[in-house]
């Protein structure tokens, strides 16, 4: 079964790159015709990504929660998103960046071991926290966090590389392949609007799960702290654009160092081995 | 078939020329009957646009379909024959088929990638085939230069951007906006080129119209035109706020429209500002683009925009080309096949292969000697060709009259020369009898034996 996941998990890769190289052609030249099969190559990855989750569960006799593997469920919970967004704006430009980021996430975990065919080492106290309804739901709802604030982060940067051709007033090829600012502006804060509630449900549960478990000093995990500070910092980007009019390019800067912290929070998380919220690193 | 092209257009001839030269809807039946009155003209289509008047014929003869149609022209509009001849090109052949497919995909237009090309031809086609005037030559070739429009609107980006300057203003606009349904437009001062704006933003969706002007009945006049709202000129400021879009064309000579007093109006505001100054000299503080979500294009600026959409269709329009050339061999497949020789060469091969099948199958029930053996090959071979002198002797001089090629593809049909669509019963028998009969018409051509000479 583990052999199964492993070549899917190649595959879901092969079909990303296929789709990256697809998507990139098809906004450098404009050809519809290839959108189709941007988008078969990215749903072919995507059944392959999610056959290889589902063989390894089984074959782990549930979802390995170490950070290789969240890795890879993050990967999946963007792709999945980004499909949701594609359908509902017909927009491929997000493919450009997007399906690229899963194939990095997923390149990061197989490096990490996520592929790997024998169990990632989980000592038994590790085991204990793990074992708990909250900690599945708690790695789930970040995962699709994150996914919103990719798609946030990428739709912010598309507004900045827009904004300043605008302002420039000088219009390159890859203008007219952008979105436009009022589109590009209203995903970043839809993407963050959604990805926020689930962020602090599932950081919520996180601690919970801490209490309850009696972790001493949890609160001084490195991880913890970063995750604090993302939390504030998308939540003072929501207080501003919505009750202060922070929309357009101040708030595009925001929510990319938001995203930048959630960054430095998935290599800080994968990295560094102090702190109770280390999992098979 | 010997294809004839004779035309103007706003390369050749100024529009004094060009606008003597028209063929309105309600002449075109006339027209068209006037031209295949001729008997050297068996097809003809006129494409009459304002840019150009083209005449496409298929002539039994090439020099005598130019002279007819170059005097019809002449008569049908009462023009010095010479002084019209100094304006026309002549396109004749293969270079008939290119020019139609370049015209049809907009390369040959005024503005490379404009859209109306291709319904004015379809235009020009329907009329012609309404006049009884397109046969099988015409019909496959018009049909197939609308299919080439359309690949190279669908694969190339030809006819994406904006290449005149209201147009350029209304890309911006909506790659700020996105849509600019239920948008609001302040309009400051009353041009021409503000109204052209306006006009093409109104048609792609804004709603709300307001009008400022020094002469409050002007902007009455022009607000009561787009069902917009006239505003006085000296509480401009105070509706910005409200506003997505100003377009400025007032005949100041100072700037009506500064940083410092747009600042305030501009904080106070959640969504992007776009300012249009078409004015000369300019009505818009150029330092009011550097306020957070202000986007200014002065006149510059949007000539700018249409030199950039240019060459990129310039460069689209090299890639629609290559899409030409392929199409261009296509239709010359098509036409290599309605030639008289190789469709003789096709019915003397398969006449040939039937022979072959036959003898062999009388052969085998046949106990004869060498000597006899060969007497009845040429006697079979007789026969055939016998049978075949005649309809491909008449064939070959029948093809070279007016409606020539219908005689050569009435062949094709009856002797089944064109290879059948069903792959199961006759039509499998036929395809492999075509296919044998090219083996013999590729080994004879390498020879340069004749077929169906039986080693006589």
């Amino acid at each position: 079964m583990l052999q199964v996941a492993f070549v899917a998990f190649w595959l879901a890769m092969a079909f990303y790159a296929a789709a990256t190289v697809l998507y990139a052609y098809q906004v450098a030249t404009k050809r519809q015709a290839l959108t189709w099969y941007a988008t078969f190559a990215t749903g072919a990855g995507f059944l392959l990504h999610t056959a290889s989750v589902g063989f390894r569960s089984s074959a782990t006799d549930g979802t390995e929660l170490t950070g290789a593997n969240v890795l890879v469920l993050m990967a999946w919970a963007l792709v999945l998103v980004y499909f949701l967004l594609e359908h509902m704006l017909k927009v491929k430009t997000y493919g450009v960046l997007l399906v690229p980021a899963a194939l990095v996430m997923m390149l990061i975990a197989q490096v990490l071991g996520a592929s790997r065919s024998v169990l990632a080492d989980v000592t038994a106290e590790q085991a204990a926290l793990l074992d708990s309804w909250r900690v599945g739901i708690h790695v789930a709802l970040i995962a699709f966090a994150n996914a919103g604030y990719a798609i946030g982060a990428a739709a912010s940067l598309l507004y900045v590389v827009l904004e300043r051709q605008l302002k420039a007033r000088k219009t390159t090829k890859l203008f007219s392949r952008l979105p436009s600012l009022s589109q590009a502006d209203k995903v970043a804060g839809r993407s963050a609007l959604w990805a926020f509630p689930a962020y602090s449900a599932g950081l919520l549960l996180g601690v919970l799960r801490a209490i309850e478990t009696d972790v001493s000093l949890w609160w001084a995990d490195a991880r913890v702290v970063l995750a604090g500070i993302v939390w504030v910092v998308f939540a003072a980007y929501l207080v501003l654009r919505w009750r202060h009019g922070w929309q357009g390019r101040r708030g595009a800067y925001l929510l990319l160092i938001g995203f930048a912290m959630v960054v430095a929070l998935a290599i800080v998380a994968r990295t560094v081995p102090v702190g109770f919220h280390v999992f098979g690193l | 078939m010997h294809l004839v092209l004779i035309g103007l257009s706003h390369k050749t001839a100024p529009v004094a020329i060009r606008e003597k030269l028209t063929f309105p809807a309600d002449v075109q039946p006339r027209a068209l009957a006037s031209l295949t009155g001729s008997h050297l003209v068996s097809e003809a289509v006129i494409l009459s646009t304002c840019n150009r008047t083209e005449v496409y014929a298929v002539a039994s003869d090439s020099d005598g379909g130019v002279n007819a149609v170059i005097d019809f022209l002449a008569s049908f509009h009462e023009l010095d024959r010479h002084e019209l001849v100094r304006y026309l090109y002549i396109v004749t052949g293969e270079a008939v088929v290119r020019h139609l497919f370049r015209v049809v995909a907009s390369l040959d237009s005024m503005v490379v990638g404009e859209a109306q090309i291709l319904g004015q031809a379809k235009t020009a086609y329907d009329y012609a085939q309404s006049a009884g005037t397109t046969g099988k030559a015409f019909n496959k070739l018009f049909r197939q230069s609308f299919e080439v429009g359309k690949r190279v609107r669908t694969e190339t980006a030809i006819g994406e951007s904006a290449v005149s300057i209201s147009y350029a203003a209304v890309e911006l606009a909506k790659k700020v906006f996105d849509t600019l349904d239920g948008r609001t437009v302040l309009v400051l001062g009353a041009g021409e080129m503000s109204e052209l704006t306006l006009k093409h933003l109104v048609a792609n969706g804004v709603s709300g119209v307001l009008v400022a002007n020094r002469t409050f009945e002007r902007a009455q006049d022009i607000a009561a035109r787009f069902n917009g709202t006239a505003v006085p000129y000296e509480s401009f400021y105070d509706r910005i706020r409200d506003t997505d879009i100003v377009i400025s064309s007032t005949a100041a000579t100072e700037y009506v429209i500064t940083k410092a007093d747009l600042a305030p109006a501009a904080k106070h505001r959640s969504r992007p500002l776009f300012l249009i100054d078409i004015a000369v000299p300019r009505d818009i503080d150029p330092r009011t683009n550097e306020l957070s979500d202000v986007f200014l294009y002065d006149i510059d600026d949007l000539n700018g925009v249409v030199e950039a959409n240019l060459e990129e269709r310039m460069a689209e329009a090299r890639r629609a080309e290559g899409i030409i050339d392929e199409e261009v061999a296509a239709f010359y497949g098509w036409v290599e096949s309605m030639e008289v020789v190789p469709t003789v060469a096709a019915i003397r091969a398969k006449a040939e292969v039937i022979r072959q099948m036959e003898l062999e199958k009388a052969l085998k029930r046949l106990d004869l000697s060498d000597k006899e053996r060969k007497t009845v090959e040429a006697l079979t071979c007789a026969i055939v060709n016998k049978m075949l002198h005649g309809p491909t002797a008449r064939l070959k001089k029948l093809s070279s009259t007016k409606d020539g090629y219908m005689y050569v593809d009435t062949a094709r049909v009856l002797y089944g020369l064109d290879d059948s669509e069903d792959k199961q019963g006759p039509g499998a028998f036929r395809n492999l009898l075509n296919l044998r009969a090219r083996e013999i018409v590729e080994r004879h051509t390498e020879t340069g034996e004749g077929i169906g000479d039986c080693g006589a």
